[in-house]
């Protein structure tokens, strides 16, 4: 009797849960099914879209047309010795950006860690060129270098410096065109590094410096492990953004001079509009994104790997 | 109010998007009244003079026209997807003969039509255009069709500091052994050697650079090179005055290899070498900046920047010629523009938006565009050029300053003189390759033969994914 007892309690409760299971499931279902939708409509039906026109010639005049070639814009892409260039030129750009906004922002969010009064002043100071449209930062360096009008060239012409065209050379022109990037998007990272900061257990830190840590000590054992998952998270969407640089550069070199500040979105927006070569400019839009997708998965796995994220 | 009426009346008929009732004798002009429509333009003198006083055509017909200024890159982006959209948005486009009008004319109405239709206003004599510009500005490929009228037409003149040039000119003569004013024969070696005498001798003259280009890896670099290219007797194509003028789907095969094509982009290089430093950096408004803040003597530019200069710390002191002669002639790019009518808009649009084509390029529209304050702007018609307060302008002191570098620009207008780029459907791009290539050129990583094969290679290579579109379509 007991026997069948426990037999048939568990069959009974488990088949009521079993119903449930199965309602909660469509429940579910029916109301993702609008979001579903429109992301559907705003996400997935653009970038299908985006991969046929790859695959496509795209004629626009009376109305969008394309026009099967198969994998030709594929085979161009990987044979344009000039795509290839810009690839060069925007890893270069990618590591000189990323790599000062990292070491300058840390570098800030540090000392402004450290001070005892004005410390909200000075971060409101610090924080104000990243709240300012990219395009305005790129019409501000633009006038400040210059040659006939600008500060930065009247400086540099006045000191001895540099007396060519800062946007006109180009070395110059890319080094410009990074620092105005670097100067917009520093006060960010401090911004992310400093809320790690605020993490940093303070009794800890007290401890090592009555065993006699040094400052660069406590730095290097306590406070950038501490926070090393902040950071990652900042380099993660420096990179990103970093990737699809875009803005200055149009306002101030267009891809100029003799191709040197021609990153691959100004390449990917010259081809797409200016030259209408909207099949080929989808193929150079998707080798972006892989890139993008890449390098996300890339920090996501260290992120991963010190148990940062799941 | 009758004309009220009436349009009122035949309003009243137009619901679809074509109509064929007549409208009343004599009102041609007020049968679209209550339509309204969009005009998209590069942001030019004209267009800027036409949108601070739409009063009277409006008056006129009692069409509401919004006009739409924007940089030439982004207009192009904006009309070409208009055009893919076949919405029509932009009833009325400034159609850039080079970038808007050879590679989209089939989406351009064809104003012959407009101009035979019984039933609408015509336009003042064709023929009172200034010569030349109805085909450079207005067709492509053939005469039969009228994709736009001429509208503006920037021309590419010397202009120099007549001041400097009195008071110096003297010593200059003695030390460089010939008259350094322009002259019919001035040539551009001429030119770079005033330009060397005027830089050396900077600490008495007071302004550092004998001259400036428009060199940066923009538009405006190919622009200021063809003059060279010409004047040297290099040629885009093998018939550039055809392809110039009427434009052609078939170009032939770039010429930009020639011994002449390599002289004029050597002289290009050598004359960039001493100009002001910050040329490479410079399109034709920095150019222009330059020159008014007095940071050189002499330099090639776009006449219509007169009206600024002459308001400017040196009006009064700037002289204009046409630009100097290389071994084969002097050449001149003339940059003039049509505007034309959206051939996607529904069919009753595009017959309001003529309207507004004729009365923007009629004579007294030109007259008013030119006394603008806010604008300026060239007249394309000779009929402006003759009325006697206009011709009294070329002198100064003058109330309309854009009619200082006149004789200059009529001299430049010569068939022999005029310098028209090529009209291709593959023009943007080609203009890409250039303007990149003799950037490379001029930061010295290549000289003027890889420069030119480059180039050359770039144009085949556009030229063939043009004509890969052109079948598809």
């Amino acid at each position: 009797m007991a026997t069948t007892t426990v037999d048939e309690r568990p069959r009974e409760a488990s088949a009521p849960r079993a119903k449930r299971k199965e309602s909660r499931y469509s429940f579910e279902a029916r109301m993702m099914t609008p979001a579903l939708l429109v992301l559907a409509l705003l996400s997935i039906f653009p970038f299908v879209y985006l991969i046929l026109m790859s695959l496509s010639a795209v004629g626009l005049i009376g109305g969008i047309s394309l026009d099967f070639v198969g994998l030709d814009n594929w085979t161009r892409l990987f044979t344009d010795s000039a795509v290839g260039a810009s690839w060069l030129r925007s890893v270069v750009y990618f590591i000189l950006t990323v790599g000062l906004e990292m070491g300058l922002g840390i570098a800030i969010a540090l000392l402004v860690h450290e001070l005892v009064w004005g410390k909200n002043i000075a971060l409101s100071l610090i924080l104000m060129p990243m709240f300012m449209a990219p395009v305005i930062v790129g019409l501000l360096g633009r006038f400040l270098t210059d040659s006939t009008y600008g500060l930065y060239a009247w400086v540099l012409r006045e000191t001895g410096l540099y007396s060519g065209d800062i946007l006109g050379t180009t070395t110059a022109a890319f080094l410009a065109v990074t620092l105005m990037d670097v100067w917009q998007w520093t006060p960010l990272i401090a911004l992310i590094v400093l809320a790690g900061l605020a993490s940093v257990p303070g009794q800890i830190l007290e401890a090592a410096k009555v065993d006699g840590a040094t400052y660069l000590q406590r730095l290097r054992h306590i406070v950038l492990p501490t926070i090393a998952g902040v950071i990652i998270v900042a380099l993660l969407i420096r990179s990103m953004d970093a990737i699809r640089y875009f803005d200055i550069i149009t306002n101030t070199t267009n891809g100029g001079p003799a191709d040197a500040t021609k990153i691959v979105p100004i390449r990917l927006y010259e081809t797409g509009f200016r030259f209408f070569d909207l099949g080929y400019a989808a193929a150079i839009g998707l080798s972006m994104l892989a890139v993008s997708i890449l390098l996300a998965n890339v920090f996501l796995r260290i992120l991963k790997r010190r148990g940062l994220a799941r | 109010m009758a004309g009220a009426g009436s349009a009122a009346l035949w309003l009243g008929g137009c619901g679809g998007s074509s109509n064929t009732a007549k409208p009343v004798p004599g009102d041609e002009w007020k049968q679209f009244a209550g339509t309204t429509l969009n005009f998209i333009s590069e942001n030019t003198a004209p267009t800027s003079a036409i949108a601070a006083k739409l009063d009277p055509f409006t008056k006129l017909t009692g069409i509401e026209i919004k006009i739409t200024q924007l940089e030439l890159a982004a207009m192009v982006q904006k009309v070409a997807l208009d055009f893919a959209s076949g919405e029509g948005a932009y009833q009325i486009v400034y159609a850039d003969p080079y970038q808007v009008m050879a590679p989209y004319n089939q989406a351009l109405a064809d104003l012959t039509e407009f101009q035979q239709d019984p039933n609408l206003p015509h336009a003042e004599p064709f023929d009172d255009f200034v010569s030349f510009q109805l085909d450079a500005s207005g067709r492509f490929g053939d005469r039969e069709k009228l994709f736009a009228l001429p509208y503006d037409a920037p021309t590419m003149i010397w202009m120099y500091r007549k001041d400097l040039f009195e008071k110096y000119g003297e010593q200059m003569k003695q030390d460089l052994g010939f008259d350094p004013n322009p002259r019919d024969d001035s040539t551009w070696d001429d030119f770079y050697k005033t330009s060397e005498w005027l830089k050396k001798n900077a600490d008495k003259t007071g302004v550092p650079y004998g001259h400036g280009h428009m060199a940066k890896q923009h538009d405006s670099l190919m622009n200021d090179f063809s003059n060279l290219l010409w004047a040297y007797g290099g040629q885009y194509f093998e018939d550039d005055a055809k392809v110039g003028s009427l434009g052609s789907a078939e170009p032939g095969e770039p010429q930009l290899t020639s011994d002449e094509a390599l002289a004029g982009a050597d002289m290009y290089r050598k004359l960039v070498s001493i100009a002001h430093p910050a040329s490479l950096g410079w399109d034709w408004t920095g150019l222009a900046e330059g020159f008014m803040a007095g940071g050189m003597a002499m330099a090639p530019l776009w006449h219509e920047f007169a009206s600024g200069i002459e308001v400017s710390d040196i009006k009064g002191k700037v002289g204009y010629a046409r630009l100097p002669r290389g071994p084969k002639r002097s050449a001149n790019m003339f940059g003039g523009t049509g505007i034309g009518v959206n051939g996607v808009a529904p069919k009753r649009e595009q017959k309001a938006a003529w309207l507004f084509v004729l009365w923007a390029t009629q004579k007294d529209t030109q007259l008013a565009n030119l006394k603008s304050k806010v604008g300026g702007g060239t007249p394309t018609r000779d009929s402006v050029y003759a009325l006697p307060e206009v011709e009294k302008a070329r002198k100064p002191p003058s109330k309309l300053p854009n009619m200082l570098p006149m004789d200059a620009v009529f001299e430049a207008w010569k068939p022999e003189n005029v310098g028209l780029r090529p009209k291709i459907a593959a023009w943007n791009e080609c203009d890409t390759t250039i303007f990149t290539q003799l950037s490379k050129m001029l930061a010295g990583q290549q000289g003027p033969e890889k420069c030119m094969s480059n180039t050359k290679e770039g144009f085949e290579k556009a030229i063939e994914n043009a004509k890969k579109s052109l079948r598809r379509a």
